[in-house]
């Protein structure tokens, strides 16, 4: 190859930094967050954002952990058919709700299972966005204290 | 040696995927191993339903060996005892996604993923040992999940794993570590299966290998009436391989009025909407997909999840620049490592991107330049097979 080698990441650099710019005016256009006006505090946000959204594992989240208490927050999106009748009843009552019930309603259930997966989805991208900030805050903290405390022994001036 | 090739389905009209890539390594290792194909009687990866006749026939274009009649591989089928019950695999797939299986229940996904084919099993089980290596391609699939562990001490696996919620299932750490080697598509794949059981064991990364591309006949795209320029999605048109995101981005792209058609080629399984600039195809020939490669001014890739793009290979062994789902880290280092296209993460992206790519056609071109050099540095077949033989021989 005789030509000069484009590098991929030099130009992404170059369309990410454009996407950003056009990004932020678009928003202070439309009546965003006033701060969006400083390029420095918009890209910041934005890189927060993004790592949350890009960069964790959203199976692997604490928030979640900590709200699963007595109510199951979670959406089901899987199928469970139970009935709290037990024996020969309760086994009627299944043979009737999977074998009748089910398929004349399964269309009902497959159709709002997207909307529910997407919302799961959502509720999980939250959650990240949540962590991410609450670990930004974390560090910001530790970096003041050890600040504060490294000051607390210098003399004055 | 003499090698077993073990795939959930197997025939002269079943090209892609694991199937098209388990097919291309066993042709080109017929050249010096004695390779049969264990397999089922399914054509359908849906429902499994048995088409092909059980027992030994041959297919493909392998030449006779010295002392044998008959070329083509050997292929041994068995039948599909139960067909996929889609409604009971899908309320699985929920509970797996959600991460929330018990150890029973991911068991019964894979029993329920199928292919469900008990003599498959027996064969393995009492004519394992008969085979030097045996190879399973697709760990998601009932016959190598269940098939594997009875012939780990000379098993090989070619996982085809994608960074999906089933990675993550417990069930699969114990699993990952039964095989005495593994073969790679891409070094996401090396890593992503290595941090789930597989670390340590004699591997390589070997992608798949493509002959140089023949000059296409552009004539054959004269009757399609195709608008200049087009971009090209090639493969099933399908709302797992990220059709509907692209879709909605490209209508999203054509809003600014940007002249600039999406050829979609190949079998849709979902609807795909009524617009000036999207033109479906439906299946193709393999000469009109040699003739897109070579027109369309670059190829789009938005599937979220992948183990190995061949049809990014096949774009840039076109010299055709790509624009791929960022999200799909395979996509992206496959792109990074040649230097071969660009990326996006979202609409706004995919916009900035595509724009990029047909008004710097110039960069453009040199981008599928720099994809062309990088499959011949990594993937052509002797440098793949090199690295099969080496695998063969350290296991």
């Amino acid at each position: 190859m005789t030509e000069a080698r484009v590098r991929v990441d030099a130009v992404m650099g170059e369309i990410e930094r454009d996407v950003r710019a056009r990004l932020r005016q678009h928003l202070v256009k439309k009546g965003g967050a006033a701060d969006y006006q400083d390029e420095e505090i918009f890209d910041a946000v934005h890189a927060l954002l993004a790592r949350a959204i890009d960069e964790r594992n959203l199976d692997a989240l604490l928030l979640p952990e900590l709200v699963d208490g007595d109510v199951d927050w979670r959406l089901q999106t899987h199928l469970h058919l139970t009935t709290h009748r037990r024996g020969l009843a309760g086994r009627c009552i299944l043979f009737v709700k999977k074998t009748l019930l089910l398929p004349m309603t399964r269309w009902l259930f497959e159709y709002s299972q997207d909307n529910f997966r997407r919302q799961d989805h959502l509720n999980r991208v939250l959650f990240a966005c949540i962590e991410e900030l609450a670990l930004e805050n974390t560090r910001l903290r530790r970096t003041i204290e050890t600040a504060a405390s490294a000051s607390v022994g210098k003399p004055a001036r | 040696m003499k090698l077993a090739c073990v795939v959930h389905r197997f025939g002269a009209d079943i090209a892609g995927g694991s199937e098209g890539h388990c097919r291309l390594i066993a042709e080109h290792l017929a050249a010096q191993h004695d390779v049969t194909i264990v397999t089922t009687c399914a054509r359908d990866h849906i429902t499994w339903k048995n088409h092909y006749p059980p027992g030994e026939s041959r297919i493909g274009l392998v030449p006779p060996k010295r002392g044998e009649r008959e070329g083509g591989l050997r292929v041994l089928r068995f039948p599909v005892a139960r067909e996929r019950d889609l409604h009971r695999f899908m309320d699985l797939s929920d509970l797996v996604a959600a991460d929330r299986a018990t150890s029973y229940e991911q068991e019964e996904w894979f029993r329920e993923n199928g292919p469900d084919a008990p003599e498959l099993l027996e064969h393995l089980r009492r004519h394992g040992a008969g085979y030097d290596r045996v190879l399973f391609w697709a760990y998601r699939y009932a016959d190598v999940y269940f098939g594997l562990p009875l012939v780990a001490d000379r098993a090989i696996l070619v996982p085809t794993a994608e960074e999906d919620p089933l990675i993550h299932v417990d069930a699969l750490a114990p699993f990952f570590a039964q095989p005495k080697g593994f073969l790679f598509l891409t070094p996401e794949e090396e890593t992503l299966v290595s941090s789930r059981g597989a670390a340590g064991k004699p591997s390589a990364v070997i992608g798949c290998g493509l002959d140089t591309a023949a000059a296409a006949d552009l004539s054959r795209l004269d009757s399609l009436h195709l608008a200049d320029p087009f971009v090209l999605y090639l493969g099933r048109i399908d709302p797992n391989k990220g059709c509907a995101a692209l879709i909605r981005h490209f209508q999203r792209y054509a809003e600014n009025g940007r002249d600039v058609q999406l050829v979609m080629a190949g079998p849709a399984s979902m609807p795909i909407p009524e617009h000036p600039l999207i033109r479906p195809l439906g299946f193709v020939d393999d000469d009109v997909r040699e003739a897109l490669l070579t027109r369309a001014r670059a190829l789009i890739m938005p599937s979220p999840f992948e183990s190995l793009s061949m049809v990014l290979l096949e774009a840039w062994n076109h010299g055709l620049p790509a624009l791929v789902n960022a999200r799909c880290k395979v996509l992206r280092g496959q792109v990074e490592r040649a230097d071969g296209g660009l990326y996006y993460g979202n609409t706004v992206e995919f916009i900035a991107a595509l724009d990029y790519l047909l008004d710097h056609a110039e960069t453009a071109r040199q981008l599928g330049r720099q994809g062309l050099a990088y499959v011949d540095r990594e993937y052509r077949w002797p440098i793949v097979i090199e690295k099969i033989e080496a695998l063969l021989r350290a296991v």
